[in-house]
C-alpha cells in the first residue's frame, strides 16, 4: 500500500484560480441566503423547528447521502492516467463516506423514527434532479467542474452542520445523540475542503474549467436547496 | 457632479468610561454584578467608551444635544454658518422623541431656515445611507451644500432599571444582555460640497446591498423574548406590559451575528467583480466592526478570497470610543483626518456591515487638494 496523496491548500493560488475561489465564496454567500429562506431552514432560525421537522430532513437527505459515494467514485474513474494524483484524492473521499448513511440511519432512530420507512424513503424531487446531474457530469472524461459539486456538499459539513447540529441539539433538548451524522461531516469536510484548495490550482488552468466548475457549483446549489424545499410536500 | 467632504466633526459626551466604571453609570441589575460582562468586554475589545446619563441615570446630553455639537464642530471649521446650510440629512437609530423624525429637531436646536430635510432611521448603516441622500442631491445639482448628522443615545436602554422591568437579574437572557456591554452614545458629523476645498475627500461611489429578504431580524427593539409570542410593543394595552414582557429591551441574535461578517465580505467581492473596488488601490480601510472578535474574521475572509487588505491600512478607534452605532464611521473618519494619516491620492474604504437585519453599507472616498 502506498501512502495517501495530499495536495496540500498552496500558499498562493494561481490567478485564475484566486479569482474563481472569489466567485465560488461569493456563490457559497447566495448559496446561504437561498438556504436561509426555506421553510425548514427558517423555521430553525427562528427557533420554531420540531423533532418532526428534523425526522423529516433526515428522511429527505438520507437518499442522496446513500448515493453520494456513488457520484464520487463514478467521478474518480472519469479521470485518466494524467490525473492519477487527483483519482487518488476521489477515491479517498469516496471511502470517507460511503457509511455515512448508516450513522444518519441511526441519529433518525434516536429521534424516533422507524429504521425500516428511512430505508425505504424514496427520493424527493430536488434529491432525483441533483442525483442525476451528479451522476451525469462524474459520467464525462475528467470532471474537474464537479469541483464545484465538492465546494457546496464538503462546504454544507464544513461551514453549517456544526451550527445545524448545536441549534438543533439545543431547540430539541437533544445531548447529541442524534446530531451524529452532522458532527460528523462538520469535523470530516474540513479536511476535505483543504484538499479541494488544492485541487483547484492542480485543475483550474484554463478560464473555460473555472468557468465550468462555477457554474456546476451554482447548478448544485440550486437542486441541493431545492431538495430541501421538497421537505415540505414529501 | 462631484461631491466632497470638506469638514467633519465628532461629539463624544462626558469623560472616557473604563470597563470597570460601566457597571457604576448604568447600574446594577437587582444591585449585582453582571456574570457576562467580562466575557463580552474580553471579545468586543473595547477599553473605554462615552455616556450621556451620568451614574444617577440623569440625561447629561439628549440625542439631538450631541448631534448639535457634533455638527458645530464641523460648521466652525468651515466657512458655512449654520444659515447656509441646504441640506440636512440626520441618521439615529432612536430620536429623543418617537415623533417628528430626528432632523426637524436637529434643525430647529441648529437654527437653519429653510432647509431641505432628510431623516433616515434604521442602525448602524443609516448614517451612510443619510450620507447617499446627501450625495445624490448634490450630484443631481439640486443644491450645493449638505450637513450630514448621525448620533446615538444607547445608554439609555441600558439602565439597570429597564432590566429590573422586565424580571430583573434572574431573567435576563444573553441576548438582552450582550449590547449592554457594547454600545455606547455620540455623535459624527459632516459637511458636503460641491467643489472641494483645501484638503478634502471627493466621495467616489456610495453602495449598500441588504439582505433583510433571507434572514431574520438579528439586532432589534419591538418585540417580547419569548419568540412563540407575535406581538410587537405597540400591540399590548399598555407599554408597561410590553417592558414587563421584554418587549422593549434590545436584542442581539447572536447565532445570526456571523452573518454580517460573511454579508460584508459578500458586498466586497460584488463591488470588485463590478469593477468599483480594486484592493490593490486601497491605502485606508475604516470598517465599522462591532467587535474586534470580528475583525480577524473579515481579514481572513477577505484574504481567502485574494482581497486581502494589509493590517496597517486598517483603522479603527472602537477601542476608545466605544460602538456609537450609526455615528461609529463618522466618529472614525473625523479622529483619522485629524490624526492627518492621510495623503493626497490615498483611497480610503469605508464598510459598515450591519446586523439589524443584514444591511452592508460601502463609501469610497479619496484625498484630493481643493484651491
Amino acid at each position: 500500500m502506498s501512502e495517501p496523496v495530499v495536495i496540500e491548500r498552496p500558499e498562493v493560488l494561481s490567478v485564475i484560480g484566486q479569482e474563481l475561489l472569489r466567485h465560488l465564496m461569493r456563490n457559497w454567500f447566495e448559496f446561504e441566503r437561498r438556504l436561509a429562506k426555506i421553510p425548514i431552514i427558517h423555521r430553525l432560525d427562528i427557533g420554531q423547528f420540531t423533532v418532526d421537522d428534523y425526522r423529516k430532513l433526515l428522511l429527505n437527505l438520507r437518499p442522496q447521502v446513500v448515493e453520494g459515494a456513488r457520484w464520487i467514485s463514478r467521478c474518480a474513474s472519469s479521470f485518466d492516467r494524467g490525473h492519477a494524483d487527483v483519482r487518488s484524492i476521489i477515491i479517498g473521499h469516496a471511502k470517507d463516506e460511503h457509511r455515512d448513511y448508516e450513522i444518519l440511519e441511526s441519529d433518525f432512530v434516536a429521534s424516533g423514527g422507524d429504521l425500516v420507512e428511512i430505508k425505504n424513503q424514496p427520493r424527493n424531487p430536488g434529491s432525483e434532479a441533483l442525483h442525476a446531474f451528479l451522476m451525469y457530469r462524474a459520467s464525462q472524461p475528467n470532471p474537474a467542474d464537479l469541483l464545484g459539486a465538492m465546494w457546496i456538499i464538503e462546504g454544507l459539513g464544513d461551514k453549517m452542520a456544526n451550527d445545524w447540529a448545536a441549534r438543533i441539539e439545543d431547540l430539541l433538548g437533544s445531548k447529541g445523540d442524534n446530531t451524529r451524522f452532522l458532527r460528523y461531516h462538520a469535523s470530516n469536510d474540513d479536511s476535505h475542503m483543504n484538499n479541494l484548495y488544492g485541487l483547484i490550482d492542480r485543475l483550474c488552468i484554463t478560464q473555460e474549467i473555472a468557468n465550468d466548475v462555477l457554474r456546476t457549483a451554482d447548478v448544485v446549489g440550486r437542486l441541493y436547496a431545492m431538495q430541501l424545499e421538497e421537505i415540505e410536500y414529501a | 457632479m462631484s461631491v466632497f467632504i470638506t469638514s467633519t466633526g465628532a461629539f463624544l459626551p462626558g469623560p472616557p468610561v473604563t470597563n470597570n466604571e460601566i457597571e457604576d453609570i448604568l447600574g446594577y441589575v437587582d444591585g449585582k454584578p453582571s456574570r457576562l460582562k467580562s466575557r463580552i468586554l474580553k471579545a468586543n475589545g473595547i477599553l473605554t467608551r462615552h455616556y450621556a446619563i451620568d451614574k444617577s441615570h440623569r440625561t447629561t446630553h439628549s440625542n439631538c444635544d450631541m448631534a448639535v455639537a457634533a455638527a458645530r464642530q464641523c460648521l466652525e471649521e468651515s466657512p458655512y454658518s449654520a444659515n447656509r446650510i441646504d441640506m440636512l440629512s440626520c441618521a439615529t437609530s432612536q430620536g429623543d422623541m418617537i415623533l417628528p423624525g430626528f432632523g426637524s429637531m436637529v434643525q430647529a436646536d441648529l437654527g437653519i431656515p429653510e432647509v431641505e430635510l432628510h431623516t433616515t432611521h434604521g442602525i448602524c448603516s443609516s448614517s451612510i445611507m443619510a450620507v447617499k441622500a446627501a450625495f445624490n442631491t448634490l450630484r443631481t445639482g439640486d443644491q450645493s451644500n449638505a450637513l450630514v448628522v448621525a448620533s446615538e443615545f444607547a445608554s439609555r436602554l441600558f439602565k439597570n432599571t429597564r432590566y429590573e422591568a422586565t424580571g430583573g437579574y434572574d431573567s435576563i437572557d444573553f441576548e438582552s444582555e450582550f449590547l449592554r456591554w457594547m454600545l455606547s452614545d455620540g455623535a459624527g458629523a459632516l459637511i458636503l460640497e460641491n467643489s472641494p476645498r483645501s484638503q478634502c475627500l471627493r466621495i467616489d461611489w456610495i453602495r449598500s446591498f441588504s439582505h433583510a429578504d433571507a434572514f431574520p431580524v438579528c439586532m432589534g427593539i419591538g418585540v417580547p423574548g419569548d419568540s412563540t409570542n407575535e406581538m410587537t410593543w405597540q400591540d399590548f394595552a399598555s407599554y408597561a406590559q410590553a417592558e414587563a414582557a421584554g418587549a422593549i429591551l434590545i436584542r442581539q441574535n447572536i447565532r445570526l451575528l456571523e452573518n454580517s461578517v460573511k454579508l460584508g465580505v459578500d458586498g466586497a467581492l460584488r463591488l470588485i467583480d463590478e469593477g468599483l473596488l480594486d484592493i490593490k488601490n486601497i491605502d485606508h480601510l475604516l470598517c465599522h466592526y462591532s467587535s474586534h472578535h470580528f475583525r480577524g474574521k473579515i481579514f481572513a475572509m477577505l484574504d481567502m478570497a485574494g482581497a486581502r487588505i494589509d493590517e496597517e491600512k486598517w483603522y479603527s478607534n472602537l477601542y476608545t470610543r466605544g460602538n456609537t452605532g450609526c455615528a461609529s464611521i463618522l466618529i472614525m473618519l473625523d479622529e483619522f483626518l485629524r490624526e492627518q494619516r492621510a495623503r493626497t491620492g490615498d483611497k480610503i474604504l469605508c464598510m459598515v456591515p450591519e446586523s439589524g437585519r443584514f444591511n452592508n453599507a460601502y463609501m469610497q472616498l479619496t484625498v484630493v487638494d481643493g484651491q
